[in-house]
């Protein structure tokens, strides 16, 4: 029987969101378990993905394929001394910028795929709501990737600015600022919707 | 993070919002807020950001992803196609090699399935799990066997040869079968000896997986996951979807996470042609991989023909022409190769010129894989 694990569609909270003994019976090579930890974080990892990749779904799934295989093969050297949290979104951010690097590589109008895809999205027509999350999405995918970073590990894994800044490897002050600097940065591109955010 | 007394707080709207500041820090941001008009605009400007930024979603991958995961964690992954001319090559090598070890691999065997692979302990106390392990351990699939500072391990896979652990390794069984002998290394050192046909043993690693086309070689992964093939004997493939490297004896490859296998090359290359193909393989930005990859061509010896035949298939079509040039220099092409042909990757010509290149590369080599570089090129 599976132990169980607390999954949430709200950001998750800062403690532990997977129970330990998940992880251990991942590090024995257990495949039901590991489903259960696929379960539970596939949509932030998915999210984080697609968003740092400029909208790419075929990208956003590679990766997130490529996080959950490294996962696995890396579980056994987790060794609980930093969050699971922490250390998942770590593998992330580095997969998701090791990904960047190879489309500046191979790929170098890469860029041109976010457009391309809220183009796409845009004619199927969605709720006010929906597009103006993707303008949230198209102003973010234009900011630099250190004002970029912060703000999806807040917005999308819920992470305080102490965890954001052990992923990302800086200070919980280096974060403040490029948080605020991001903040500043989307409301000067996207001042003109804020009517379309409703009463505080 | 500090607050100065005296201090605009603009840079702290954020945090303050987000209430991640102390409680006095907290009050010194309010109070000043209410008197100083240009940071309550920023922090009206960073408020309005936020606001923004909360609209973001979580989105759900698409279905097919678990059972595509599934699959990546069972099957080794589609072969590339790039570099499968090489694959018949490496394998009629092995086969010279086989023939010439005493047609041992010809006769009918079955592997040896009973219950995983005998563990022999070199030194200290390597453990499979919590187990210490005795004289007739057996590592089962699944189980993990890892060697601390002071102990090692010798594993004999079925009956077609042996993997030692070195120090501080963590290796996995992951498959037994008369079809397929696959190891994972997560972590440390392992040296394979395998004496069986090609594509049956296979060692994952967080950035490749080593398939076996009959050789010797050792294989180590750091902590980040890289890891570094050696090869001594026959051939190695390195793969990472894609991408693909086929490493043959005396030359070595490194993979990256996410990245896969990086460019072969021969251990005896200098220091400098080494360290420019890393960077060219695995750059900081694409400035330094041009300028690297200037650098890997002008330091090519003969001997690194190799390395540049690799690096054609690698590169775009105006830095081709940069390596075909090198190249052409380092080994006369053959006739009907041409340089137009060759910067479109034309299949003929690169055939026709691998085999132009085996005889050169085979000079130095010591003189048992000189026979087979002979053979195979």
């Amino acid at each position: 029987m599976l132990v169980q694990i607390v999954v949430t569609q709200e950001p998750p909270p800062s403690n532990e969101s997977i129970d330990w003994r998940i992880i251990a019976r991942c590090q024995q090579g257990d495949r039901d378990a590991f489903r259960a930890l696929f379960e539970a974080y596939k949509d932030r990892v998915y999210s984080i993905a697609m968003y740092s990749l400029g909208g790419d779904e075929q990208l956003a799934s590679d990766v997130t394929q490529q996080v959950f295989i490294k996962l696995m093969t890396r579980i056994g050297q987790f060794r609980g001394d930093s969050e699971f949290a922490t250390w998942l979104y770590r593998l992330v951010v580095n997969t998701c910028r090791d990904e960047q690097r190879k489309q500046r590589r191979w790929v170098p109008l890469a860029d041109s795929i976010f457009m391309t895809a809220t183009v796409k999205q845009s004619q199927t027509g969605q709720y006010a709501s929906k597009e103006l999350a993707r303008h949230v999405q198209r102003a973010l995918g234009e900011l630099k990737p250190k004002l970029r970073w912060p703000i999806l590990l807040r917005y999308v894994e819920g992470l305080s600015y102490e965890e954001i800044g052990k992923v990302l490897d800086c200070s919980k002050g280096t974060v403040a600022s490029r948080l605020n600097r991001g903040h500043s940065a989307l409301s000067r591109k996207l001042g003109h919707l804020r009517d379309q955010l409703g009463p505080e | 993070m500090k607050l100065g007394m005296f201090n605009h707080v603009s840079d702290f709207s954020s945090a303050y919002w987000h209430n991640e500041l102390t409680p006095p820090q907290s009050r010194r941001v309010a109070e000043h807020l209410i008197g100083c008009s240009r940071c309550r605009a920023e922090f009206e400007s960073a408020k309005l950001g936020a606001r923004f930024a909360e609209r973001l979603e979580l989105v759900s991958p698409p279905d097919f992803l678990w059972p595509r995961i599934a699959a990546g964690l069972n099957v080794k992954t589609a072969p590339s196609r790039r570099f499968q001319f090489l694959k018949p090559l490496a394998i009629a090598a092995t086969l010279v090699l086989l023939a010439g070890g005493g047609l041992l691999f010809f006769l009918p065997r079955q592997v040896d399935q009973r219950s995983g692979w005998q563990v022999a302990r070199l030194g200290g106390t390597p453990r499979i799990g919590s187990e210490g392990v005795s004289d007739k351990s057996r590592l089962g699939i699944g189980q993990w066997l890892e060697t601390d500072s002071s102990s090692r391990a010798k594993l004999e896979v079925a009956n077609i040869g042996n993997v030692e652990i070195d120090p501080n390794t963590r290796v996995r069984l992951l498959q037994n079968s008369d079809r397929e002998q696959r190891l994972e290394l997560a972590r440390g050192r392992l040296s394979a000896r395998i004496s069986a046909p090609p594509k049956l043993f296979f060692v994952n690693t967080p950035s490749g997986v080593a398939e076996d086309l009959g050789c010797a070689y050792t294989l180590e992964v750091d902590d980040a996951g890289n890891s570094l093939l050696r090869v001594t004997l026959g051939w190695v493939a390195l793969q990472l979807r894609e991408r693909e490297s086929v490493v043959p004896a005396g030359a070595a490859c490194v993979t990256r996470p996410g990245i896969g296998p990086g460019t072969p090359y021969f251990e005896d290359a200098s220091e400098t042609f080494r360290s420019s193909l890393s960077q060219f393989d695995f750059p900081a930005d694409q400035l330094s991989q041009a300028s690297a990859l200037e650098i890997v061509t002008r330091e090519a010896r003969p001997r690194d023909a190799m390395t540049l035949f690799y690096l054609l298939t690698r590169v775009n079509r105006s830095e081709r022409a940069l390596v075909y040039d090198r190249l052409a220099t380092l080994v006369a092409p053959p006739d009907g190769v041409t340089r137009d042909g060759m910067l479109n990757l034309n299949p003929q010509m690169m055939e026709r010129w691998q085999g132009k290149l085996g005889l050169t590369w085979g000079r130095s080599l010591d003189q048992g894989a000189k026979k087979t570089w002979k053979k195979v090129w």
